[in-house]
């Protein structure tokens, strides 16, 4: 004996039908149905009176933290290299990404500071330069794990006249995640980096630092 | 599941988080910290759960809080977060699978009248936690959260007809099922 609903049954509980439309040899199947329906708890949840207090705390923890890191981190300065600049194209910006990733030492001779933000970064860091080609943009920044994906806290700076957006960001050995965000409003991943799903469906560009992946400049 | 907020539109809320002022924030938890509080618990099978769910999507939404590229859509990208949540750990969890445990679902009140009633809601909420995520979801935001089908393509991405489809999966599981536990 088949445990399926009627098709003209499955559409009386999806409202599109009414019990009495539907034919008498179907009646019996069809009141079971709504039965079934009609005996399921719909009153509401209440949650415990001190989730606000929960959530809150951890959410000033988490600005708390990100102020912390935003001012003390220390002075290693490690740079490490990247490939190439593939092209990319949305709409009629013209853009590519790479990554730059060289191993450097403080004080040496091809001081990166030019290129480089002005916060210093921890020990056993790596300077990452991230370069995004959009010659249409007038401003891009840079999100990520870094920096809590707060849009508006790494702006890069146009390198020249020929849509080259440049930052260098002091970034702790591991795995980190981020967008480019073009004129405030489009997130673009970078071409030139694996991408994972960020739970929203959208994906996130992923570098993974690594010391042993860099050149002493 | 959409009521009308009082007090400053979420788009103001999230622009004054984003431009420092944390304790805003506490309005937005406020706002929604229960609106989704029996979804999640359906979905989960156990308030306990559904409230640390809830917790951590609200944390969540505030880490990310830059990435909400509609802030005045608050509440439709948090519940994204939210049942991404959910999802995942409907995933890790397997044990919600088996059919040997009563879901932790507020008790009703014991009268005579409905008893049977109480008892085949269980059956329901037990029965629930045996179907997929995707069935479970769309059973609950059509018959719990009473939503149409309209609005549930419009709010979790997909098609009437993909969602009609696993809504009918349902019925036909959650009768076998109700079968099998009589």
């Amino acid at each position: 004996m088949s445990r399926e609903f009627h098709p003209l049954v499955k559409q009386l509980l999806d409202g599109e039908r009414t019990l009495s439309s539907l034919p008498p040899e179907l009646q019996a199947e069809a009141e079971e149905a709504v039965r079934l329906l009609g005996a399921m708890d719909r009153r509401d949840v209440t949650f415990s009176s001190g989730l606000e207090a929960r959530v809150m705390q951890e959410v000033r923890q988490h600005a708390a933290a990100r102020r912390v890191r935003a001012n003390t981190d220390p002075v290693l300065w490690r740079w490490l290299t990247a490939p190439s600049v593939p092209p990319w194209v949305v709409g009629a910006v013209a853009a590519a990404a790479i990554i730059a990733l060289v191993i450097w030492r403080p004080g040496s001779a091809n001081d990166p500071v030019a290129v480089a933000p002005a916060t210093a970064v921890a020990p056993e860091s790596v300077f990452v330069k991230f370069i995004l080609f959009a010659a249409a943009a007038k401003r891009v920044t840079l999100a990520g794990t870094f920096n809590r994906w707060d849009a508006g806290a790494t702006p890069l700076a146009r390198a020249g006249d020929e849509g080259v957006w440049t930052v260098t960001l002091g970034l702790p050995v591991g795995q980190h995640q981020y967008a480019f965000v073009v004129d405030g409003q489009r997130w673009v991943v970078d071409p030139a980096a694996p991408t994972v799903d960020d739970g929203f469906g959208r994906k996130n560009s992923v570098v993974s630092v690594s010391l042993g992946l860099g050149r002493v400049m | 599941m959409e009521r009308t907020a009082v007090g400053p539109p979420d788009g103001v809320i999230v622009q004054a988080v984003l431009s420092g002022d944390v304790e805003q924030y506490a309005v937005l938890v406020r706002r929604y910290q229960d609106r989704y509080a029996r979804y999640a618990t359906r979905m989960l099978g156990s308030v306990d759960a559904a409230e640390d769910a809830v917790q951590d999507a609200l944390v969540r939404a505030y880490d990310q809080l830059a990435r909400c590229r509609d802030p005045n859509n608050f509440a439709g990208w948090f519940f994204l977060i939210l049942r991404n949540r959910c999802f995942a750990e409907r995933r890790r969890d397997q044990r919600f699978a088996a059919l040997d445990g009563v879901p932790d679902v507020p008790a009703e009140e014991n009268t005579e009248a409905s008893l049977e009633r109480s008892e085949r809601g269980r059956g329901i909420e037990r029965a629930l936690q045996t179907l997929t995520p995707e069935q479970r979801e769309v059973f609950v935001l059509k018959h719990m959260e009473e939503l149409s089908y309209e609005e549930i393509a419009g709010r979790v991405g997909t098609t009437v007809a993909a969602l009609k489809m696993r809504m009918h999966r349902a019925y036909d599981r959650l009768r076998e099922l109700l079968e099998e536990m009589q």
